[in-house]
């Protein structure tokens, strides 16, 4: 697989707002990178930058030995399940898993029974093989994100992205997706860049954790790390105040039982 | 809680009663000032009749609605002399509309007329005399016919407001197919007469000498040649504007979405003349190109917009999937948007078509040999100052307006979907 580096990384939006500020990153092959800020700290606008969504102002984005600034999304080799889901509204749950395959030019796209067999496959990895012939909106809340991330993954991509995938979805059902998302990456072992605000996923889900605030990069290293060694106030703030909260919270619910 | 346990039982068991009005005469307040309206309009058809006996009649029903009116809103418990009153008033007001109605022409509007005049007394006379009605005024109304009464109630305001809208609905039908019911009337009617009763004499003989004619299937040639190509162009022009549009933004932009508009703030008349040196410089004048050239940039305008304000309903997320899965911009528009807009193209396919089967004012000025009428001028031809031929012409209107009978149908269902596209969520 590969590794995805960034390279004093600038974002610049035309009326003067900068977005990412001189980001130098590296996320290794299979890892499992989340990016972690508060809404407007660029998190997204980095993952974006990486799926060819968002033109890079300064500095390089290396996917494996490959400098993609200019590469078209598709050509990228990149999966990415959004925030939305984004499914295709007018075509049935088979037709929007074998889009991006139909979607290939001349050698690369698969015979027709090879797409048919690989969305059996991917379908069957996440457990929606009863849902093929319905259409978007006659799935429920979890079984859409099922397909959104059954639709990054049947192109087999070097590199997972995903943009708060989970923000959608009511607690027992984040929980339970949490869980498979983390199943998935270490069953496929793809890199995988994860954009969230939620300081609980990031801690359970990350092999390493980047934390961004307006723009430019905090800390990153493996979440107990970050969380034991916080390089500066806001990481104190944002990541280790809000966990202890969190902790005290449940000790004073749950403390009086075990004594 | 407490204060509650405390309430006296007789208090608690006075609400129904207090509460308590027959929905019979609920309804008949309510719904008593369409009468008044109808009553109003009355006087002045018998103003416009300069009919002095019938100003007067009609004067006096309008003031004894209104004292019935004032009446009914005053009924309470206790109040017997005033329903009595009210009652007596209603007979009054009974009498008086059958003379007015026997002393004018009967017409079907002079019919009418005397129906919402009357009917209103006689229900105010039928329910004001109702057992339940009586018990309620003269304050004897037990506890539990009280309650009884409220739950009633309910059931009846249902079924009384639903024949009220029926009733509307009725009168809105009948505005929108009298007139049709006549052009088919004189359509059928031999020679060329607008009176006469309906349907007493039928005849095919204005479809079969129109159907024979020449004139007439060149004109619908015509037309269909000018609406089809207006909406085919129009849509090539409109979709690509609209998409542009709503998803990119470039200099000159929001000028260019405001021009647009402010071409549709002038009436229709003032681009006239100078449409037509336009024509007569390019030699476009009595041909078909000309005049699809003509409503497609007049319609431009309205397209452009309705198709942007669908697209911009469109998610850009799922455009950003569709990139990702290796589409092109190119290949997301066509895969993608337009797969997604074709309600909305629908619409707007049909309101071009429309537009240029309808339009009368350019194609007269512009195509001015018989040879390349549309159907609207060719129909207005049928009408000249040396032969009025009625029958013909309703013959026509009928026959031209087919075509659009059958595309509404056809398009229903994207019509409804398209014109409440906005609030569809996906």
């Amino acid at each position: 697989m590969v590794n995805v580096t960034y390279r004093r990384v600038t974002k610049r939006y035309e009326n003067g707002f900068t977005a990412v500020d001189g980001l130098n990153l590296e996320i290794e092959d299979g890892e499992f990178l989340v990016l972690l800020g508060p809404s407007g700290c660029g998190k997204s606008t980095t993952l974006r930058m990486l799926a060819g969504l968002e033109e890079v102002t300064e500095g390089d984005v290396m996917i494996g030995n490959a400098r993609v600034n200019d590469l078209p999304p598709g050509a990228r080799g990149i999966g990415m399940v959004f925030q939305s889901y984004a499914l295709y509204p007018h075509m049935t749950i088979a037709d929007n898993l074998s889009f991006g395959l139909r979607m290939l030019k001349g050698d690369d796209r698969p015979e027709d029974d090879e797409i048919q067999w690989r969305v059996g496959e991917t379908a069957d990895l996440l457990g929606i093989t009863a849902e093929l012939e319905k259409k978007p909106k006659q799935l429920s809340g979890g079984q859409r994100q099922r397909v959104a991330l059954g639709r990054a993954l049947i192109k087999k991509p070097k590199v997972l992205l995903m943009d708060e995938p989970l923000s959608n979805l009511d607690a027992e059902l984040r929980q339970q997706m949490r869980v498979e998302i983390r199943r998935l990456h270490d069953e496929l072992g793809m890199t995988t860049v994860y954009v969230t605000h939620d300081q609980i996923e990031a801690m359970t889900l990350a092999d390493r954790i980047a934390v961004l605030n307006e723009g430019v990069l905090q800390q990153h290293g493996p979440p107990m790390d970050v969380y034991r060694n916080p390089v500066n106030p806001f990481i104190e703030g944002f990541l280790c105040a809000h966990l202890n909260d969190i902790v005290e919270t449940a000790n004073e619910l749950f403390g009086g039982e075990e004594e | 809680m407490s204060s509650m346990d405390n309430m006296p039982r007789a208090s608690k068991s006075d609400l129904a009663r207090r509460w308590y009005v027959p929905q019979e005469i609920e309804s008949i307040r309510s719904y008593y000032p369409l009468v008044l309206i109808v009553a109003l309009l009355s006087v002045g058809l018998s103003l416009i009749r300069a009919n002095q006996d019938a100003i007067y009649s009609s004067t006096s029903i309008v003031l004894v609605h209104l004292v019935v009116l004032v009446l009914l809103r005053q009924l309470d418990h206790g109040t017997k002399n005033i329903r009595d009153g009210a009652l007596a008033i209603s007979g009054i007001g009974l009498f008086l509309s059958i003379l007015h109605h026997l002393d004018g022409p009967s017409l079907w509007i002079d019919i009418w007329f005397t129906a919402w005049a009357a009917i209103p007394f006689v229900l105010v006379l039928a329910a004001g005399s109702m057992p339940m009605v009586t018990l309620w005024v003269s304050g004897r109304l037990t506890v539990k016919a009280a309650e009884l009464g409220l739950r009633k109630n309910k059931m009846m305001a249902m079924k009384h407001s639903h024949a009220l809208h029926h009733l509307i609905l009725f009168h809105a039908v009948a505005a929108v197919a009298l007139p049709i019911l006549w052009i088919l009337d004189v359509a059928l009617s031999p020679e060329n007469a607008l009176g006469g009763g309906f349907m007493d004499e039928i005849t095919g003989e204005h479809f079969e000498k129109l159907i024979s004619s020449e004139s007439f299937w060149l004109w619908t040639r015509n037309s269909f040649i000018v609406s089809i190509g207006t909406t085919l162009l129009g849509l090539a022009l409109a979709i690509p504007a609209g998409y542009a549009f709503s998803r990119f933004r470039f200099r000159g932009r929001d000028s260019a979405m405001f021009a647009f508009l402010l071409v549709q703030m002038f009436p229709g008349v003032i681009i006239l003349v100078p449409y037509f040196l336009v024509m007569k410089a390019l030699g476009l004048l009595n041909t078909s190109l000309g005049l699809i050239l003509a409503y497609s940039v007049t319609a431009l305008p309205l397209c452009v917009w309705m198709l942007k304000g669908f697209f911009d309903t469109v998610p850009r997320e799922l455009e950003e999937a569709a990139l990702v899965d290796g589409c092109s911009q190119t290949q997301v528009f066509w895969r993608i948007v337009l797969p997604l807009s074709l309600p909305a193209v629908a619409v707007t396919a049909l309101f071009s078509f429309l537009a240029a089967w309808n339009e009368f004012l350019l194609a007269l000025t512009f195509n001015t040999s018989e040879e390349m009428y549309t159907l609207p001028v060719g129909l207005a031809s049928l009408i000249s100052s040396t032969g009025q031929a009625w029958g013909d012409f309703a013959a026509a209107s009928l026959l031209v307006s087919l075509p659009v009978v059958v595309l509404f149908i056809a398009f229903q269902r994207f019509l409804i979907e398209g014109l409440s596209a906005g609030g569809v969520k996906g």
